[in-house]
């Protein structure tokens, strides 16, 4: 099974984002994707979980060789996928707990028995415990008053309770300390088996330390213009996205990096 | 002449009323001098109002009042939610109290729970203290000199000194009739250190014809005395409600008024608390969630006539289809009210274009050492918190639910009554989902659902979010 994104357009408000994005991933395998500020990293995320505001003009996405671009967000939960947001957003009123347990009940196979409050509450026990996160969060309103790292905690215990086949993880590291961004690290590894294929959007290595990718890509003004192994981002890191980018324009290839797309 | 006085509402009619109901004459007297205010007064008063009054327009001339003495059928209406064993209540039909049942501890130790008419013959002097000194003047307000003049039923309630109710007492109404409507008088009296709970429930069976229900409610806290009154309004859409409330609280007395308003085409009401003595508390809470073609038309007000008072009223709405509301609020603080704290505010949710609230808060304080805050907002549901819910797998309505049940929670959450408050939220939900539900208790709900949607409680004292001066 793959997640496949075939020259995908997108635009937002009548303005063109993602000029051609190719990108394939497998299941198991952990694709990072890197790029500056306003490259479209997250336009791509939003689009491939069906935000209504990002409009795909042309392109396809593909899980499991079935297009799902006409399809609305939840029943691409229901596919298989999943999407940390980078900006979770908060909502007053909602508790914590009946949010997860909604979100858990609606990622399930159809056809099978929600679990009783009492079970649910066992599963989520042990999903906080995994991420060191205190059960007084299932009494409060969703993300209301969280701060930046205890929203990206909670982005991974959601993914972990939805169990996705496809995770796209937008800078779930970002606002984390140091041992935070191990905790949550070691989170996305158990939680991302050899079923789960996942796209991690960052602006640095060191997550990369914890989670391992074989493919880092590199976007830039709405397309995927670089792909490589692991030392495409340790040689980022070292020379920013100027580098790149000349190299790109004297349409030279970067040295010790093998596979493009 | 008046138009009014052409009206089927005339003194004819009046003096039927009150004749059939066996009134001494100075009863009669007081209902004519209610009448004369109700054919002079215009429907809105306050010229900061007066522009939105036409879309909450109510033509009285389009109802019936007969008597009518149908049996109203209690039983078939609130199978699986009245057993038939509870105490503490009282059930009225049409405008006739048709059941009654006090428990004897209660009843032994003096509480009241009987027909305003039963209190009347009992009490003839209390009950005319009352009347003549009462909240809900007819001066005031059109409406209010509506129900003065034309009651054709009433209900009193009182705990008598230092007794201390633990449950709850019920009144519901159920209007059946097609020939009828309800115009009622409520007392509910809390004597000094004495303890209440009253929940008042109104329903309507769905009437062929327009009928309306329209009642005054004075609640009286004195010293020292704790009265929690929550009123729950699901009538039909072919019924009209009328609403004039009075809440007068004493010394370090404290009243609270919680009330959840799903039903009927027109709603119109108007709540007053009075601080009236040093050290009172006052909190109000209006749930509404509207749709289709409904009106709801909503002034609350909280004067501040004593130092050391807090008041607070928060009203949050959410509406759909082409309804409409205007919440209209005003804090008053007068000189002598220092050390005074009051809060009112009023936010809205629009879940289509065709949806319109308005908010309309007003400040008038005389003292400078005192805390006063509005806070307003009308605003569309977030599409941003759709996507979020949305993409956590739950369709585009569960999620548009979540959220709008949601938005009633920090409000609702702090009705002091639990029976209240779980049950605003069965029936909320209920209206999401187009069906018509009733006030159930804990055993019932537990029954219903399987579970109660957890609560969160947030501590935070309003007073410290909100410290804007003016
Ligand atoms: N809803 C929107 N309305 C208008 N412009 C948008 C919207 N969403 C994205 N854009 C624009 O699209 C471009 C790409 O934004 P995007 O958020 O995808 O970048 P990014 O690569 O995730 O950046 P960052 O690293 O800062 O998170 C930006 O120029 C941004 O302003
Ligand atoms: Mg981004």
């Amino acid at each position: 099974m793959q997640l496949e994104i075939k020259e995908l357009h997108a635009s937002v408000e009548g303005k063109e984002i993602l000029k051609g994005v190719n990108l394939t991933i497998g299941q198991g395998e952990t694709h990072a994707l890197m790029g500056p500020n306003g490259s479209g990293k997250s336009t791509l995320a939003y689009t491939v979980m069906g935000h209504p505001k990002y409009q795909v003009t042309s392109g396809e996405i593909l899980i499991d060789r079935e297009n799902i671009v006409g399809l609305a967000p939840d029943k691409r939960v229901k596919k298989g996928l999943f999407l940390a947001f980078q900006y979770p957003v908060s909502v007053q009123g909602v508790s914590m707990f009946s949010f997860l347990r909604a979100a858990y009940n609606n990622s399930r196979p159809a056809g099978s028995e929600p679990p009783t409050i009492f079970e649910f509450k066992e599963v989520v026990a042990e999903k906080l415990k995994m991420l060191s996160m205190n059960d007084s969060f299932l009494n409060r309103y969703l993300n209301e008053g969280f701060s930046g790292g205890e929203k990206k905690r909670a982005e991974i215990l959601q993914m972990a309770l939805m169990q996705p086949k496809f995770a796209v993880l937008d800078e779930t590291d970002s606002g984390l300390d140091i041992d935070a961004l191990r905790i949550v690290a070691e989170g996305i590894n158990r939680v991302s088996g050899p079923q789960t294929g996942s796209l991690l959007i960052t602006h640095y290595q060191r997550i990369l330390k914890y989670v391992k990718p074989q493919f880092v890509h590199v976007m830039f003004e709405g397309r995927i213009i670089e792909s490589g192994g692991e030392e495409l981002s340790r040689l980022l890191e070292e020379k920013g996205y100027t580098w790149i980018k000349g190299y790109r324009e004297e349409e030279q290839v970067p040295p010790q990096t093998g596979q493009t797309l | 002449m008046s138009q009014a006085s052409l009206s089927s509402f005339n003194e004819d009619l009046l003096r039927s009323i009150s004749a059939s109901l066996a009134e001494p004459s100075w009863l009669t007297d007081v209902r004519l001098e209610a009448f004369r205010q109700f054919i002079s007064l215009p429907s809105e008063k306050n010229p900061l109002y007066t522009k939105y009054s036409r879309t909450f327009d109510i033509a009285l001339d389009r109802f019936k009042l007969a008597r009518d003495r149908t049996e109203v059928d209690f039983r078939s209406f609130f199978t699986g939610y009245l057993t038939g064993t509870e105490s503490d209540i009282l059930l009225q039909g049409n405008e006739t109290q048709v059941h009654a049942e006090l428990s004897r501890d209660l009843a032994s130790k003096g509480v009241n729970l009987m027909s305003f008419h039963d209190a009347l013959r009992q009490e003839e002097g209390a009950v005319r203290k009352l009347v003549e000194g009462r909240l809900v003047k007819s001066e005031t307000d059109k409406y209010a000199a509506f129900v003065n003049a034309f009651f054709n039923c009433g209900t009193f309630v009182r705990v008598p000194r230092g007794v201390v109710l633990e449950k709850p007492l019920r009144k519901m109404l159920l209007l059946d009739s097609p020939r009828t409507s309800v115009i009622e008088q409520t007392f509910v009296i809390a004597e000094e250190e004495a303890r209440l709970v009253y929940l008042e429930e109104q329903y309507s069976k769905g009437t062929p014809s327009p009928a309306f229900v329209a009642s005054t409610a004075e609640v009286i806290a004195r010293p020292n005395s704790h009265v929690d009154f929550s009123s729950i309004q699901l009538l039909d859409d072919q019924t009209t409600h009328l609403s004039n409330r009075g809440i007068e609280v004493s010394n370090d007395a404290r009243a609270t008024m919680s009330s959840l308003s799903l039903g009927a085409s027109v709603s119109r009401s108007r709540t007053n608390f009075y601080l009236n003595g040093r050290g009172s508390f006052a909190e109000g809470f209006e749930i509404f969630f509207t749709d289709g073609k409904q009106r709801y038309d909503y002034e609350t007000n909280l004067v501040h006539n004593s130092p050391d008072s807090t008041g607070s009223t928060q009203a949050r709405g959410v509406l759909k289809g082409e309804s409409q509301s205007i919440f209209k609020g005003m804090i008053k603080i007068v000189n002598a009210a220092k050390n005074s704290r009051s809060y009112l505010a009023h936010h809205a949710m629009i879940l289509e274009r065709t949806a319109r609230s308005d908010g309309v808060p007003s400040l008038e304080i005389d003292n400078n050492e005192v805390k006063a805050t509005h806070s307003a907002s009308v605003a569309q549901i977030d599409e941003e918190q759709l996507f979020y819910l949305m993409a956590r797998g739950l369709s585009p309505d569960e999620a548009k639910k979540m959220v709008v049940l949601g938005f009633f929670e920090p409000v609702l959450s702090r009705i002091p009554i639990e029976q209240t408050r779980e049950g605003a939220r069965f029936m909320i939900e209920g209206k999401w989902h187009e069906e018509k539900r009733r006030l159930v208790d804990r055993e019932t709900l537990l029954a219903a659902t399987g579970e109660l949607t957890p609560e969160v409680k947030e501590s935070e004292d309003i007073f410290e979010r909100h410290y804007k001066y003016r």
